[in-house]
């Protein structure tokens, strides 16, 4: 089945749209689409049958999003957890994914039609590689759409990818772009998989488990979490206005609360700065201690060419992934 | 037209709100029995979770002495043997404005009577951690209050944030508590990267060796901090608010309206809900 799913809106749905866009609507909407075995048995289904009708869930989930105005979606789809499954489900869900990301590329048109850039996060080096190879296919195709974003989140977990983003700072280290001390929450968020989008507005969980399980951990600090008790392949356009609404009703504590976040934030950047320019001044100085003026000179010298540096490092970064995706692209192509 | 929609759209939200203060309002109610007829038939309606009518209820919070306290401790303990599992730390989060210290330090000592050995608080103004010896200070008066004790017959450790204490065993065998602030959310993920960052500066490790159990070691060790099993939140907003995020991968969230006069019902609830879920841990 497809990727897109056509189809409009009913009348009843369309107002209750309506309605619900008159308020804050989310930007970004992260899924937990979990329950798809339990829907397997609920119905005297195959496992391998739930997690199809999981799949088209998504689909038409993304056309809801779609016609609710919210351009980007993150789906949790196959944890490195899930690898401790049996191989039967495991070698199945990789094929699940093999004939998606195959179906996506025959659909690249539509996709280009209506916008749809796919973006694959996760330690994709567990994957076989000809998993690796046609993920790499699929983004490399879809890089240049705009209007929505799809994240897939495969083998992956929120743990190994911060631990992912510690290490490519080591890794920047070093190569001697930055600084250890250029180290900062900012910093971090931007080497996440994550990083071309802002953070998700919205959580929503499925199937009534009330937990995270590794998902977002890092950029769902301040997000708003909505658990429903229905199974994910039953999922209705109303389970996700339920959602919404939730988000609407929390979104000024929550804007309260990110705001607060972010300026004691920027005032520990400020700390750390000071602390480097004090320490450089000391070496640099003779005895005297600086005047405030030339401080104040010297931090804001200092801020400056520390965001150089990270902005060096960022397109490094930048430059080491997209080499990730075309050195296997050209793999797959040349075989 | 866009008028028309604005205008329920607000209708919309205001009618939840209502919703939400009238089940608070008739939750108090009911809690102190005074309710009328019409009260209880429409909690009822729109509180569909059962109803303890358990008359002691009122009394949970009442100072005690003597052998009253040992029976109260006593059925405590066996309210949480009773459970399929109890949670080794339950984070109690506070995301609600002024907080209130005797609330908390009532949830604090019930947690630890019911057998529960690790508590932590948080709120994301970081005003318990602010204000931590008077938090201390009212805990060891509810404990007093609650199971008629001396401080030293019940020992509880308060663990601070000084950071230096890496020999302590964090299970042991003395409730511990511990107060959390933003602070040692991201912040603190962000002083470990650092840290391995100034050692790969210094030529003492390579990036290639930073692993997640590396990490996970420098974030649990420093401060002494598990993953908590369990996190109860308190108030209306359904966020994290910058609890932890490092170790709630796997924590359950069980939301209980307020911790302002918070019963030890809604305390026991959280904990049940907690006993029966499954986790498959990906399989």
């Amino acid at each position: 089945m497809s990727w897109i799913r056509e189809g409009e809106l009913n009348l009843l749905e369309k107002i209750a749209s309506n309605v619900l866009k008159a308020g804050p609507m989310p930007k970004h909407v992260a899924f937990i689409m979990d329950g798809n075995r339990r829907f397997a048995r609920k119905k005297n289904m195959e496992r391998q049958e739930g997690h199809m009708q999981g799949f088209n869930k998504l689909a038409e989930t993304l056309r809801w999003c779609k016609q609710l105005n919210i351009p980007e979606v993150t789906v949790y789809a196959f944890s490195i957890e899930n690898f401790k499954r049996s191989k039967e489900e495991v070698d199945g869900l990789l094929d699940l994914a093999r004939q998606k990301f195959e179906r996506l590329l025959d659909e690249r048109e539509n996709l280009e039609k209506h916008g749809v850039c796919i973006r694959v996060l996760g330690d994709l080096n567990m994957l076989p590689l000809d998993l690796q190879q046609l993920i790499a296919k699929a983004v490399l195709t879809t890089r240049t759409n705009n209007k929505c974003f799809l994240n897939v989140c495969f083998a992956y977990t929120s743990r190994y990818e911060i631990t992912n983003a510690v290490r490519e700072m080591a890794w920047g280290v070093e190569q001697g772009l930055i600084k250890a001390s250029d180290v900062s929450e900012a910093l971090l968020s931007e080497c996440l998989y994550s990083n071309n989008s802002p953070n998700p507005d919205l959580l929503i969980r499925t199937s009534g488990e009330v937990r995270l399980s590794d998902f977002l951990l890092w950029q769902t600090s301040h997000s708003c979490l909505v658990f429903q008790s229905v199974l994910w392949p039953e999922y209705s356009f109303w389970n996700l206005c339920e959602a919404i609404l939730q988000y609407q009703l929390n979104h000024k504590s929550i804007q309260k609360a990110r705001d607060l976040h972010r300026e004691e934030q920027a005032l520990q950047q400020l700390e750390a700065d000071r602390a480097c320019v004090a320490d450089l001044l000391q070496h640099q100085g003779n005895g005297k201690p600086a005047d405030a003026k030339r401080r104040q000179e010297a931090l804001q010298r200092y801020s400056v060419s520390r965001e150089a540096r990270v902005q060096d490092f960022l397109q490094a970064l930048k430059q080491k992934r997209n080499n990730f995706f075309f050195d296997l692209y050209s793999e797959a192509v040349s075989a | 037209m866009a008028l028309l929609y604005g205008l329920l759209w607000r209708l919309l939200l205001a009618l939840l709100r209502i919703k939400r203060a009238l089940v608070s309002w008739l939750r108090a109610r009911l809690r102190n029995r005074s309710g009328s007829l019409w009260e209880r038939v429409v909690a009822a309606l729109l509180l569909p979770a059962a109803l303890s009518t358990d008359s002691q209820k009122k009394l949970e919070r009442s100072p005690v002495n003597g052998s009253r306290a040992d029976s109260r401790r006593a059925q405590w303990l066996a309210d949480g043997r009773a459970l399929e599992k109890l949670p080794v730390h339950v984070g109690l989060m506070v995301a609600e404005e002024e907080p209130s210290f005797t609330d908390i330090a009532n949830l604090v000592v019930w947690c630890m009577a019911v057998g529960v050995s690790y508590v932590s608080v948080y709120d994301h103004h970081g005003v318990f951690h602010k204000n931590n010896s008077r938090l201390q200070e009212e805990i060891v008066r509810q404990q007093q209050n609650l199971l008629g004790l001396d401080g030293s017959k019940y020992n509880v450790e308060f663990l601070s944030n000084g950071g230096d204490e890496h020999q302590h065993c964090v299970v042991s065998c003395r409730p511990t508590v511990k107060v959390l602030s933003p602070e040692d959310g991201k912040h603190s993920i962000v002083q470990a990267a650092r840290k391995l960052c100034h050692s790969v500066e210094n030529k003492e490790r390579s990036s290639k060796d930073i692993s997640v159990s590396m990490l996970d070691v420098m974030l649990r060790e420093s401060k002494n901090i598990t993953d908590p099993e369990l996190v109860v939140k308190f108030g209306p907003v359904n966020s994290t608010l910058g609890f932890l995020p490092w170790h709630i991968r796997l924590t359950e969230f069980v939301s209980v309206p307020s911790h302002r006069n918070v019963s030890y019902e809604d305390l026991y609830g959280a904990l049940q809900r907690y006993g029966v879920c499954q986790q498959r841990l990906g399989q």
